[in-house]
């Protein structure tokens, strides 16, 4: 028989099959790959089964079976393989994504990586996405990041550059991170200022998603009753999903994504997908703005530790003057009596010469010689007195709060709460830390002497013009009258002193130094102590 | 004049004490230490007391506490060689600071002014 198709023969010369194209030439010689990768679909090798069918050959039949359900096969064979092939892609991509998002603490570089992968190609291949994240006070859900073309022209431009770098998941989300995070919050600017919505707007479609955890898939959006108008008109698209991001019951954000540009449909396949993407995106989130909020209190506790390393400098610093000054001071002392007593018996004896007594000069040089001494005496303490570094800049807050753990047990024993109500950003004082603690701690004694058991001491400061006001409430003092004379009355004058010496006291030290000291009356009963703390320069 | 104890742990310095502030027609009784100070204080009267602050294994300061809790009406004035306690808070409880001088004469005034202070404030 003759036969049109090459199948039959071992090799075969170029213009034998006109299938066999450029690249493909091992195939001449190689007669069984030849007949299954194209005599199988040749015509002319269906026109030689016909042949054999016309021959009455019987086998014939079989074969066009046998050939029919090898290409059915291969062709399930080649779908399954661009599945599975997509599958590994899609595992690739997700194993990619999880490894950054589980490592990474960078809350930009997490957006930068989630927002990326919703919208390249090489990920959920979606063509725009906005993220609206839920803020601290979770009273509304902000627009936050927009990513994504907002025009045709942009889309082209950006899907040309993407194909021509070929870059990884990983290396897209970084040079996105790098170049375009910034810009692209400007670019959407408008836009995710208008998503911003309040969370308790139960009705609101975002807040919906939110509340029932599940992504929703909005079609027809511009007629949609679920949809504000408003809301849709802003995305200016009919179909988009929306889709939460909660870690935990605690609600993180929002999702959205739309095919802006192309319009393809999302499909079910893409819902799931995101969803199961949406979960690792949350609890990243969630562990990056964690971390955040942890290194800014590690930062904090650095500053702190490095003041307090300062602090324990200075004191041990002023340790060290205090001990050069009191060393100074005995030294003074043990010289200050004897010539005292030298010059002072001089004088007396001085007053009892006479004019022409031989002896009066000779004690007039030891009244002068001792008075000389003294003067000499005199300078080298103030110059000891001179090295001791007095004020120095303070926290009050952090004297406040100190006095008030310090106090602790006393305020347990008379059943009395402490309440700090302490206001940020104090200026730093420049003041006598001895002296400023010794007053607020006599005051807290004060109120805790004289109060009826129970209730609690409000301990306030703030910032008032060129003062920082200390302010301790207490509605259960029980302040005598007593009490209330010692304190107009000057520390030195005082003669009532059957309440201590301590608040007349604090009130001299504090006015010495320029500050005030003042009661009041509360309006509800008990009584109002203010410490008014000038801001002094430093000198 | 006025009755004056004289509060120092150095005999030498009472001595001095006793003969100028006597000069001034004071009538003077002297203290070594401050047990002695209290006892004197607890039997008889004074006016004023000079109160040195260094005594021997006692502080002044504490013996000035415990008068001023005790006869808070006592004016008290502090005659020390220790120009820093003068900023020292329990020092402040005092009516007078006086550093030690071999010229007794700011002493005698600052006596004065207490003294003077006192009749004016019992009027």
């Amino acid at each position: 028989m003759d036969w049109t198709c090459c199948w039959h023969k071992d090799v075969i010369a170029p213009e034998e099959c006109p299938y066999i194209e450029g690249g493909e030439e091992y195939l001449y010689a190689a007669q069984r790959r030849r007949i299954l990768e194209k005599c199988l679909e040749c015509p002319r090798f269906t026109v030689d089964i016909q042949r054999m069918r016309d021959s009455g050959e019987q086998l014939a039949p079989l074969f066009s079976i046998l050939t029919n359900e090898f290409l059915d096969m291969r062709i399930r064979l080649q779908s399954m393989d661009g599945f599975l092939n997509s599958k590994t892609r899609e595992i690739r991509f997700l194993h990619e994504l999880n490894t950054v998002l589980q490592t990474s603490m960078d809350l930009d570089e997490i957006l930068s990586v989630a927002m990326t992968a919703i919208t390249a190609g090489k990920g959920f291949g979606m063509n725009r996405a906005f993220l609206l994240m839920c803020d601290k006070e979770q009273q509304y859900l902000r627009g936050y990041l927009g990513v994504g073309p907002r025009t045709y022209d942009e889309a082209w431009h950006i899907w040309e550059e993407v194909s021509r770098n070929d870059l990884s998941l990983k290396e897209m989300a970084r040079q996105f991170q790098i170049n375009k995070l910034s810009s692209e919050k400007v670019k959407f600017h408008d836009i995710l200022e208008r998503l911003t919505i309040p969370l308790s707007d139960q009705d609101h479609i975002l807040n919906r998603a939110l509340r029932e955890k599940r992504p929703i898939m909005v079609e027809d959006a511009f007629h949609n009753s679920q949809v504000n108008f408003q809301f849709a008109q802003t995305l200016g698209v009919d179909s988009f999903l929306v889709m939460p991001l909660v870690s935990s019951n605690r609600r993180i954000g929002v999702i959205i994504a739309d095919n802006c540009i192309t319009h393809r449909p999302i499909t079910q396949q893409d819902i799931q997908s995101l969803e199961t993407f949406a979960f690792p995106v949350g609890f990243a989130l969630v562990r990056a703005s964690l971390y955040e909020r942890l290194q800014e209190e590690v930062d904090k506790l650095t500053v702190a530790n490095r003041k307090l390393q300062e602090q324990q400098e200075l004191i041990v610093k002023m340790e060290k003057m205090a001990l050069v000054g009191r060393i100074t001071s005995s030294i003074a002392h043990s010289i200050r009596n004897p010539l005292m007593v030298i010059g002072g018996f001089a004088r007396s004896l001085l007053k009892d010469v006479t004019v022409d007594d031989p002896k009066k000069e000779y004690l007039g040089s030891i009244v002068q010689e001792a008075r000389q001494l003294e003067d000499v005496l005199e300078e080298i303490l103030n110059y000891s007195e001179s090295l001791y570094p007095v004020k120095d800049r303070w926290d009050i807050n952090q004297v406040v709060a100190g006095i008030c753990r310090e106090l602790q047990d006393r305020f347990e024993a008379e059943q009395c709460g402490c309440q700090m109500e302490l206001a940020n950003e104090l200026p730093m004082l420049f003041i006598d830390y001895k002296q400023i603690s010794y007053c607020i701690r006599t005051i807290l004694s004060s109120a805790l002497d004289y109060r009826v058991r129970g209730g609690k001491i409000i301990v306030k400061t703030w910032h008032e013009g060129d003062a920082v006001l200390v302010c301790v409430d207490d509605r259960f003092s029980t302040l005598t009258t007593s009490a209330w004379d010692s304190l107009v009355t000057p520390f030195a004058e005082t003669q009532e002193l059957g309440v201590g010496v301590g608040l007349p006291l604090c009130r001299t030290i504090l006015e010495k130094s320029g500050h005030r000291l003042s009661l009041e009356n509360l309006p509800e009963g008990g009584i109002r102590y203010i410490i008014q703390l000038l801001q002094h320069k430093e000198e | 004049m006025a009755r004056l104890l004289v509060v120092d742990d150095e005999a030498s310095i009472r001595l001095l004490y006793a003969q100028e502030l006597g000069e001034d027609g004071h009538d003077i009784v002297t203290a070594g230490t401050a047990v002695e100070a209290a006892e004197k204080l607890k039997g008889e009267h004074f006016d004023l007391i000079v109160l040195d602050i260094k005594l021997k294994n006692e502080s002044g300061l504490d013996l000035l506490q415990k008068i001023v809790k005790e006869r808070h009406d006592m004016p008290v004035i502090l005659c020390t060689a220790f120009s820093c306690y003068k900023d020292d808070f329990s020092a402040w409880l005092a009516d007078g600071y006086v550093v030690k001088s071999s010229d007794l004469q700011e002493l005698k005034d600052e006596i004065k002014r207490v003294l003077e202070k006192k009749k004016a404030a019992r009027g």
